[in-house]
C-alpha cells in the first residue's frame, strides 16, 4: 500500500510521512524520535509509553485521534492495566493507521532534551522574605491574660522588636502543640516581619524556597536554603502547557477556541510546578512541605496563565496587562503543594510582551546601576531587547519567530542529541565540518563515525553558524542569495531550477538516510528573524541616541550556545568588541533567585518595571526601514569594524551595483 | 547616472528587455528613462505599462516566490515601478485604459504588524492595480466603509498572530451581512494562516507571500470577469 500518514511528534516538533502500516516505533526514528525500548517490542519493559494527542491541529497541518493507531492488542492492554496506566499507549505495539500528533513523555525519551540550568555563581546578598527567629515564650499561668498566640506576641516584640504581627489560619491549630512540645521554646518563620508562617517546637534551624522561570518551553525550578542562599537542587522539564500550542500566541489561541482551554493549561503549569519542587526536595533531602517561600517569573502570557488570568488581551492590540505590579499570594491559592501557609511572589510584569521574566533578567544583570550601556538580548520565538545604564533603561520586545528554534527551517530541530550546533566551511574547498550534541569530536565528510554521532538535523546555534559560514565563504552574498556559479566551486552546492541549496551533511552520516541541507528559503527564514532582532535593537539605539553599545548580553539557553563572533557575521547583534559580547545563561531564572533570596530586590523590581521605558517597535515609523536594511549579513548600511577580515567586504553600495544580479546574466530554464 | 543614459539606439525589443533588467535591479533612473524613450516610439501607455513593468515585476515576483530576491530587493525593485507608474499612471486616464483591478488592503483588529502587507500592497502596485492601503488594526466596520468608497475588485486581510487571525472571519461576515461579500474577491495571508484556514473562513484564497498574492488576484479577477 503506497498511501502515507502525517506523524508529529512532541516536544521535539519533528514532523513527517509515514507509511500506511508503519510500526509507531520505527515511524519515530524514522523521523529522528529515538523512543526508549528495552525489551525490544515484547510489550514488556514498558519504556515506549506515548500519548496520542486528539483534536485538530492546523499548526502540524494534521487531525489527530486515537484509532489513527492499530487497535489495542490483548497483551498491551494486559501490561497497561496491569501498571494502572490509562491514556498511553506503547509505541512498539501499535501501528500508524492515520494522522497522528503524538507526545512522546520524557521518560520515553531515549535522547531527552539537553536544557541549559546550571544556575551561575552571582553575588547575592542574602535578606529573604521568609526568615525565622527563636524564641522563649512565657507559660500559661491561672492568672495569665490571653492566649498562647498573645503570648508568642509579647515574646517576638520583646526579644525581637518585632510587632503588628499576624499568624496564618493553618498555624493557629498548631500553635499550642508546637509551644507544649516544645517546653515554650519555638522557632518561628515569619513572612516580612509581618505574617506567622510556622510555629515549630524548639530550635530548628532551615527553610527553603523555590526560584522558577516558567519559560513557554523549559520551567527551571531552584531549591534555594534561604539562610545560606545555596541552590541545594535544581529540575527542569518541558512546559506542559507545550501540548495545547506550542508558541505563546497558539495558548492565548487555545483560551480563546477551547472554554476550558485556561483552566487545562492554569491546572498543567501547576501540576508541573508540584513535580518539580516534589523532584528537587527528595534530591535534597527535603520535602515539599519544608519549602516556605517561591518567587515565581515568567512572560505575560505564563504570568498570566499562572494566576489563572485569561490571556486574551494580551493576544491583541494594545496587548494590555490584566496586572503589572507584583503579586503575593499563598502558595495554596494556587494549589500548589508547599507548606500550607508558604508564600508566593511574582516579579511584575512591564508590557504585554515583556514580562517578569524579563524584570528578573534585569534584576540579574543590573544595567541601572551601571556606567557603561548595556545592551541584554533574550532571545526566543519573541524576544526582548533591554538597553540602558543608570541613566534610563529601555526595553521591547521583537517578533523573531520560531526560526532560531530550528522551526520554519527545512532540516531544523530543537537543541537535543544529535542535532548539528557547531559548523565551519573551508573557504577553499568548501567542504564542512561540524559539531553533533551528544558527540565530542567535530566531524568532517569522509570520517567514519558511530551511531549516536549521526546528525538529526541542525538546532538554533549551528543554523546560525551554517549560515554565516556560508556567507563567510561565498556560498551565499551579503544579499543572502547563493552564487549562481557555486556549482562550479563545489559539488555540495546544487540549484533546483535557480533556487540554490548547501549540501552540509550527506545522506551517509545522517541518522535519517537523508542528506541534511540549508536551503536558500532556510537562509531567508534566517534573515527575517534577525532582521527583526536587530531592527529591535536599533530602534532602542535610536531613542537613546547612541550607534553603539559598551556592551552586548546573551540571556537563555538560546544565548549560552551561540558563538557570539557569528552572531555578530549574522548580523543579529551590533557591532562591538567581540570580547565583550558574553552570554549570561539563564538570567531570568538567576533574577527569581535573587527575588527569593532578597527582598530589598522585590521592591527594586517593583520600582523598575515602573521606570524601565517600553518602546513599541512594530508601530514606530523607522522601523520598516531598519528591518529592511537589517536584511543584509550582517547589515545593508550600518558599519561592522569590529568583523575587520572576518567578513567579505561588501562591494560599494549603491543601485547599479546591483547589475552583478541582472536576471540576464543567468540563463534560467523558462518557468 | 541619469543624464548619462542614451537609449536612442537600441532597438525597441531589446530596450524592453533592458528596463525589464533595470526594474528587476531597482535602477529608478534608468526604468523612468526606458518609460519615456518607449513613449517618444510611439508605444501606447498601456504597452509600456504591460510589456515592459508589469513584465518586469513578474519575473521580480517569481524569483521572490523562490526565495532568489529578498524582500530589500522587492522593494527597490517595487521603487522603480512606482517611478515609471508616476509617468504612466495620467497618461492612462487619459486613453482610459482599463485598470487590472481595485484592491483595498489592511491588517486586521488586534494587529500591529504590517511590512508583510506592505510588501502585498507594492506588488500589487507593480502588477498595475489601484491600491488602497487601510494601515494597521482594521476593524470590520472600516473594512466595510472602505469597501463602499472604493468598490474595489479585491479586499486583501493580513495578521501576523495567531490570535488575531480570527477577526478575518468577522469581516468575511460582515461583508455577507451587508451583501458585498459575492462583489469582492476575498484574499487572506500571515505567517500563522494556511489554506485550510482560508476555506474554513471562506475567503477565497490563502496567498503564502506577495508573489502567490499577485498571481491568485490576477487568477481570481480573470475567471470572475470572464464569468460576468
Amino acid at each position: 500500500m503506497s498511501e502515507t500518514h502525517t506523524i508529529a511528534l512532541m516536544p521535539s516538533g519533528r514532523r513527517g510521512d509515514a507509511p500506511h502500516g508503519a510500526a509507531l516505533l520505527d515511524a519515530a526514528r524514522a523521523l529522528g524520535v529515538e523512543i526508549e525500548s528495552i525489551c525490544g517490542g515484547r510489550q514488556t519493559c514498558g519504556k515506549c509509553q506515548i500519548v496520542v494527542e486528539e483534536g485538530n491541529f492546523p499548526k502540524h497541518g494534521l487531525a489527530s485521534a486515537p484509532n489513527h493507531l492499530t487497535p489495542m492488542s490483548a497483551a498491551e492492554a494486559a501490561w497497561l492495566a496491569e501498571h494502572g496506566i490509562a491514556g498511553r499507549r506503547l509505541a512498539c505495539a501499535c501501528q500508524v493507521v492515520g494522522d497522528l500528533l503524538i507526545t512522546v513523555p520524557e521518560e520515553s525519551q531515549a535522547r531527552k532534551q539537553i536544557i541549559a540550568k546550571a544556575a551561575t555563581d552571582r553575588a547575592i546578598e542574602i535578606d529573604p522574605a521568609v526568615r525565622w527567629v527563636y524564641v522563649k515564650v512565657e507559660e500559661p499561668t491561672m492568672d495569665s491574660h490571653g492566649g498562647d498566640w498573645e503570648r508568642l506576641q509579647k515574646a517576638l516584640a520583646d526579644q525581637w522588636a518585632l510587632t503588628n504581627l499576624t499568624i496564618d489560619s493553618v498555624v493557629l491549630p498548631t500553635l499550642q502543640p508546637a509551644l507544649k512540645q516544645g517546653k515554650h521554646k519555638a522557632t518561628v518563620t515569619l513572612w516580612h516581619d509581618r505574617e506567622v508562617l510556622r510555629v515549630e517546637p524548639g530550635y530548628k534551624d532551615g527553610a527553603y524556597g523555590v526560584a522558577v522561570d516558567i519559560g513557554s518551553t523549559t520551567v527551571v525550578l531552584h531549591l534555594c536554603d534561604l539562610r545560606t542562599g545555596a541552590v541545594l537542587a535544581t529540575e527542569a522539564a518541558m512546559n506542559p502547557q507545550v501540548r495545547y500550542g506550542e508558541d505563546l500566541m497558539s495558548r492565548v489561541s487555545y483560551c480563546m477556541m477551547e472554554p476550558q482551554g485556561l483552566a487545562r493549561m492554569h491546572r498543567a503549569i501547576l501540576v508541573a510546578l508540584n513535580e518539580l519542587a516534589g523532584k528537587a526536595a527528595a534530591r535534597a533531602g527535603l520535602t515539599t512541605d519544608d519549602i516556605m517561600d517561591a518567587a515565581l517569573v515568567g512572560n505575560p502570557v505564563m504570568h498570566h496563565l499562572l494566576l489563572g488570568i485569561d490571556p486574551v488581551e494580551l493576544g491583541g492590540a494594545p496587548f494590555a496587562l490584566a496586572v503589572s505590579e507584583s503579586v503575593d499570594l499563598k502558595a495554596r491559592d494556587l494549589n500548589l503543594k508547599f507548606h500550607p501557609a508558604a508564600r508566593v511572589h511574582v516579579l511584575p510584569c512591564i508590557a504585554g510582551f515583556v514580562g517578569a521574566d524579563n524584570m528578573a533578567v534585569q534584576l540579574a544583570e543590573a544595567p541601572h546601576q551601571q556606567d557603561e550601556l548595556i545592551l541584554i538580548i533574550d532571545v526566543g520565538t519573541n524576544a526582548e531587547i533591554v538597553l540602558g545604564n543608570r541613566d534610563g533603561v529601555l526595553c521591547a520586545s521583537s517578533p523573531t519567530g520560531p526560526a532560531f528554534e530550528g522551526a520554519q527551517i527545512t532540516h531544523g530541530q530543537r537543541a537535543a542529541p544529535g542535532a548539528i550546533e557547531r559548523v565551519r566551511i573551508d573557504p577553499l574547498t568548501l567542504e564542512p565540518r561540524w559539531k553533533v550534541i551528544g558527540f565530542d569530536d567535530w566531524i568532517a565528510p569522509s570520517d567514519s563515525i558511530p551511531e549516536s554521532a549521526r546528525a538529526t538535523g541542525i538546532c538554533g546555534s549551528g543554523i546560525i553558524e551554517v549560515v554565516a559560514e556560508m556567507f563567510v565563504s561565498g556560498i551565499t552574498d551579503a544579499d543572502g542569495r547563493f552564487d549562481e556559479n557555486g556549482g562550479e566551486r563545489s559539488p555540495r552546492i546544487r540549484f533546483n531550477g535557480r533556487a540554490g541549496e548547501y549540501v552540509l551533511v550527506d545522506e551517509s552520516q545522517t541518522a535519517t538516510g537523508q542528506p541534511i541541507v540549508v536551503k536558500q528559503t532556510d537562509v531567508r527564514a534566517i534573515q527575517l528573524a534577525k532582521a527583526a532582532l536587530y531592527a529591535g535593537t536599533k530602534l532602542l539605539m535610536r531613542h537613546r541616541g547612541v550607534t553603539a553599545v559598551d556592551k552586548v548580553l546573551l540571556a537563555g539557553a538560546f544565548g549560552s550556545y551561540i558563538d557570539p563572533k557569528y552572531a555578530m557575521i549574522l548580523g543579529l547583534i551590533p557591532d562591538c568588541d567581540l570580547e565583550r559580547v558574553m552570554a549570561v545563561g539563564n538570567a531570568a531564572g538567576d533574577g527569581a533567585r535573587i527575588a527569593l533570596l532578597n527582598k530589598g530586590q522585590r521592591l527594586e523590581a517593583l520600582r523598575l518595571s515602573r521606570w524601565v521605558q517600553h518602546v513599541q517597535t512594530a508601530t514606530d515609523a523607522n522601523f520598516q526601514t531598519e528591518f529592511v536594511n537589517a536584511m543584509a549579513l550582517p547589515h545593508a548600511a550600518d558599519a561592522f569594524p569590529h568583523l575587520a577580515g572576518l567578513i567579505p567586504q561588501r562591494p560599494a553600495a549603491g543601485g547599479n551595483g546591483r547589475r552583478s544580479q541582472r536576471r540576464r546574466a543567468v540563463t534560467a530554464p523558462a518557468s | 547616472m541619469s543624464d548619462e543614459l542614451d537609449y536612442s539606439n537600441i532597438p525597441t525589443d531589446e530596450l524592453i528587455q533592458q528596463m525589464q533588467d533595470d526594474l528587476y535591479d531597482g535602477m529608478v533612473n534608468e526604468v523612468v528613462a526606458g518609460t519615456n524613450e518607449l513613449l517618444g516610439r510611439g508605444l501606447t501607455p498601456y504597452d509600456v505599462l504591460t510589456k515592459a513593468l508589469v513584465g518586469g515585476m513578474d519575473i521580480v515576483g517569481a524569483d521572490f516566490r523562490d526565495g532568489i530576491l529578498f524582500v530589500p530587493e522587492v522593494l527597490m525593485a517595487a521603487k522603480a515601478m512606482k517611478a515609471g507608474m508616476e509617468i504612466l499612471r495620467p497618461l492612462l486616464a487619459e486613453t482610459g485604459a482599463q485598470q487590472i483591478g481595485t484592491m483595498i488592503i489592511g491588517t486586521v483588529k488586534g494587529d500591529i504588524h504590517d511590512i508583510g502587507k506592505n510588501l502585498v500592497a507594492m506588488m500589487m502596485e507593480g502588477a498595475g492595480f489601484k491600491v488602497v492601503n487601510l494601515g494597521i488594526n482594521n476593524d470590520a466596520d472600516k473594512f466595510l466603509s472602505a469597501v463602499r468608497e472604493h468598490t474595489p475588485d479585491i479586499v486583501g486581510m493580513s495578521a501576523l498572530l495567531t490570535t488575531t487571525m480570527p477577526y478575518m472571519e468577522t469581516v468575511i461576515k460582515a461583508l455577507k451581512e451587508q451583501g458585498l461579500r459575492d462583489k469582492v474577491i476575498v484574499l487572506v495571508g500571515g505567517a500563522p494562516l494556511n489554506e485550510a484556514f482560508a476555506e474554513e473562513i471562506e475567503a477565497d484564497a490563502y496567498c503564502r507571500d506577495a508573489a502567490v498574492a499577485v498571481e491568485t488576484a490576477k487568477k481570481l479577477i480573470s475567471i470572475k470577469r470572464s464569468k460576468s
